[in-house]
């Protein structure tokens, strides 16, 4: 028994070095002399979702990273009027072809000057279909995308013909057809638009180890995955002053976690998950912000099934929810019920064109759907498993339930990869759920994605309607921005006509904050505009 | 058997093991409902050629078993593969062991010291309050589901008194390891704990101790030698498939503690359905969990003359 004793206190020795030598190389190590608490003043720290990718034409989870490190061509306040950043102006006489100028004397973080050229070399490489970058469509409607992203083979060539560089500082670009919102389109949150220096085209996986921006600030290390990402504000930059120095991105795999660590003062802004939105003001007080967001939620109906073919049983649904009492109960109030077709921030929205038909009429509702000639059957609610809207779609089904007498159960999917993927099929077995959060706000942005086929949000309200897609396209080619307002909610006048989906709500992005933030600022892209954040004094 | 034929028979065994269930992981997430490429960009859809072009690199279109044998010709000469954003699996896993391994082993080391010595001290005291008390914590220990504990421990000992970080690596070791640590290693504590105090029990009563209790050998040594000895052969099994398990089974545990290692890593793989970092993440744990077990049978033979004998 000698030996047994000699390789336990063997295996305690190895265990005790292993435990210490691997201490010492943790990836995520260094983050202790970059944290807030021991940063210096002027330095916040942020919870995000590990990016993996951080080129701004890959990026899909990296949207506040993206908007740190590079300055985009035209910024929309949240108050949605829109100013130049990155370009002196942005003009076109029939909104097709669009001359823009930069500024000029703004450089990248490596010294080198942005031009004309950064951005149409930029634009090539994600649209090159090859490259296969996840944010390419947002350069769909530039002439020649098509064949750089051929339906077979390889394309032939590495450039759009529609960018043409004039000058250092000018470029034109050429639409497929007029489109009067295209200022929009290059604003913050469209981060495919954004330029790259020419070292990223030469090696684009080192550019994303070290990506290199033309924004308010510049990466300080090497990008590692699970460690935080540590920016510092860039000291020729050219646009308005950022307020903090130094930003920190901390990866959190569940986000629950991250405003764990908020409530502990580790970290100073999380986002706000839905399954604490109830709770969030008891925890947090004036801490919570929530932001007016370009987003907005229907619920979804399979119009392929005869029973809600007529309109009163699609509108003695929607009359059926109540809206109000699920965003007091569920979102504490951060959400706003619905009373259109695009969210209340965009522009020219035409507010509350639903009219009773968003709102909570139960009575109304069921002497509606009986004289519809009711409704036969289940009525089984489809949503995405997994992402913490069990409690709404049970509320709504609750509501169906009692209100119109039709047996509505909610029921969720595996994860959202099987719920996709159900929904583009058309297989969606009920009402299921449906959403877009706009990345510029412009009616056009939420009315394509929907209700033109192939927009984007595919089958998310499985209607695509020739004389919508019409009025959408006359809209598009409307150059003066406040027509184009009156275009667009005249589609929502035929939308609403045929109301082929509840409208459900307009969505808030909402934050927590440590003790350390006086006041987090926004933009109408949603998020924090977190380069503006006021610190308490002192912090 | 002598020992090098034990050996090859392990050998053999583990690699047959290996490739089993390697191919039921990758036929199990082929399985998974839903195409991985179309929800790559959440509900932003990717351009159509964005996705054929993926598809085609990952083999997508293939039946699962030529996509598993190009996953194993491709492991056979050294490459793990690469994710659908094209990162080398290989690379995420070097990253996110250190942590795992720091974890574990931190667990574990509980596990031994309190577990060996709460065993001991109620086996000593059959019957009695120490005894009961015992019993009664370990059956809560077991009994409590371990998100539970840890978001409770979190919430105690993170965010109202502030003892420890609430989660990261930020602090280092030990401080960001031991409130995880201590959550994961509760189950297999209250095990060892049991394990050791039947072992305690059963060895009190074996004629050698009555023998060396009537030579009148004082009671610590009779303790802290021969009782010890003899009751860690059963626990120290334990311990050592413990060790295997907790290596890849500390997924709830590093995602509410936001800690960078391998079980965080598979968890995101099997969200996004990425067939290659599950099987490869898989793979690395089967071989730690094969090698451990493997371990433990030498071991057992090296410790107990009866085995490698028969």
């Amino acid at each position: 028994m000698r030996l047994s004793l000699r390789i336990t206190v063997g295996a305690l020795a190895a265990t005790l070095a292993l435990a210490a030598c691997s201490g010492g190389t943790d990836p995520a190590d260094d983050s202790a002399d970059t944290s807030s608490s021991t940063g210096t003043g002027g330095a916040i720290s942020i919870g995000v979702t590990e990016p993996g990718q951080l080129i701004p034409g890959r990026q899909t989870v990296a949207y506040d990273f993206s908007m740190a490190v590079w300055a985009p061509l035209t910024f929309i306040d949240d108050q949605s009027n829109l100013t130049y950043v990155q370009a002196e102006s942005i003009e076109s006489d029939d909104a097709t072809t669009w001359t823009i100028t930069l500024k000029d004397g703004w450089t990248f973080h490596d010294g080198t000057p942005v031009t004309a050229q950064s951005y149409v070399d930029a634009w090539n490489t994600v649209a090159y279909g090859p490259n296969a970058f996840e944010n390419s469509g947002q350069l769909a409607n530039v002439v020649g995308y098509g064949d750089l992203n051929p339906a077979e083979g390889d394309p032939t060539t590495t450039e759009m013909s529609g960018l043409t560089v004039v000058d250092d500082l000018t470029f034109t670009v050429e639409l497929v057809g007029p489109d009067s919102q295209f200022p929009m389109q290059v604003s913050q949150a469209q981060t495919a638009m954004y330029p790259m220096p020419e070292s990223a085209l030469a090696d684009l996986d080192a550019y994303n180890t070290h990506p290199v921006g033309n924004g308010a600030f510049e990466l300080t290390g090497d990008y590692v995955e699970g460690s935080p990402l540590v920016v510092t504000a860039y000291p020729d930059y050219q646009g308005d002053p950022p307020t903090v120095s130094q930003i920190t991105f901390v990866p959190y795999t569940d986000t629950g976690t991250a405003y764990t660590d908020v409530l502990a003062g580790n970290l100073d802004v999380s986002s706000l998950p839905a399954d604490k939105m109830a709770q969030a003001a008891t925890d947090f007080g004036d801490h919570v912000y929530s932001f007016e967001a370009p987003g907005i939620s229907f619920l979804g109906l399979p119009l392929w099934d005869e029973r809600y073919s007529d309109i009163r049983v699609r509108e003695a649904i929607s009359m059926a929810i109540d809206r109000d009492t699920i965003n007091q109960v569920i979102y504490g109030g951060l959400y706003t019920p619905a009373t259109a077709w695009t969210p209340g921030i965009e522009p020219g929205t035409p507010e509350g064109i639903c009219g009773e038909y968003c709102e909570y009429h139960p009575d109304e509702a069921k002497a509606l759907l009986e004289e519809a000639g009711g409704f036969e059957g289940d009525m089984e609610i489809y949503y995405p498993g997994g992402v913490g809207l069990d409690e709404f779609y049970t509320a709504i089904a609750n509501n169906i339930r009692q209100n119109l007498g039709i047996n509505a159960y909610a029921s969720p999917s595996t994860d959202w990869a099987e719920f996709y993927q159900t929904r583009l099929d058309g297989d969606v077995p009920g009402p299921f759920f449906s959403r877009w959060g706009a990345l510029y706000p412009s009616q056009q942005n939420t009315l394509r994605v929907f209700f033109v086929e192939g927009g984007g949000c595919d089958m998310c309200i499985p209607w695509y309607d020739p004389e919508v897609a019409t009025l959408i396209a006359q809209a598009d080619a409307t150059v003066d921005s406040a027509d184009a307002a009156d275009a667009y909610a005249t589609v929502q006048q035929r939308i609403q006509d045929e109301f082929p989906a509840p409208p459900l709500f307009w969505e808030a992005y909402s934050y927590v904050t440590s003790d350390r933030i006086a006041k987090l600022n926004t933009s109408a892209a949603g998020n924090p505009n977190y380069s503006q954040t006021i610190l308490v004094d002192g912090a | 058997m002598t020992a090098a034929r034990l050996v090859t028979r392990r050998v053999v065994e583990l690699l047959v093991v290996f490739v089993g269930v390697s191919f039921v992981i990758y036929a199990m997430v082929f399985a998974l409902p839903g195409d991985p490429i179309a929800a790559l960009g959440g509900d932003r859809p990717l351009p159509a050629n964005v996705v054929a072009q993926l598809r085609e690199q990952f083999h997508l279109d293939e039946p699962v078993w030529r996509q598993y044998l190009y996953w194993l010709s491709a492991l056979l000469h050294g490459d793990l593969g690469t994710n659908f954003a094209g990162q080398s699996v290989a690379d995420k896993l070097a990253l996110r062991w250190p942590v795992t391994i720091t974890l574990a082993l931190t667990a574990w080391l509980i596990e031994v010291v309190v577990g060996v010595a709460l065993g001991l001290w109620a086996g000593l005291r059959r019957g009695r309050a120490a005894d009961k008390a015992v019993l009664a914590g370990t059956i809560l220990a077991s009994s409590i589901p371990v998100f539970v504990v840890a978001v409770s421990a979190q919430l105690l000992f993170g965010v109202r008194l502030g003892w420890f970080p609430v989660a990261g690596t930020a602090a280092g070791w030990p401080m960001s390891y031991l409130l995880p640590a201590a959550c994961v290693a509760l189950f297999g504590l209250a095990s060892v704990a049991r394990l050791m105090r039947g072992s305690v029990i059963d060895t009190l009563h074996s004629d050698f101790v009555r023998t060396l209790r009537a030579k009148g050998l004082p009671r610590k040594e009779i303790v802290g030698v021969h009782v010890m000895r003899n009751s860690a052969i059963p626990v120290l099994t334990f311990l050592a498939v413990d060790l295997g398990y907790l290596l890849g089974g500390t997924v709830v545990i590093e995602g509410v503690f936001n800690l960078p290692g391998v079980g965080n890593l598979l968890f995101q793989a099997i969200r996004a359905h990425e067939g290659p970092t599950v099987v490869g993440v898989s793979t690395a744990l089967i071989l730690v969990f094969l090698v451990t077990n493997a371990l433990v049978d030498l071991l057992h033979a090296v410790l107990d003359p009866r085995i490698r004998h028969a």
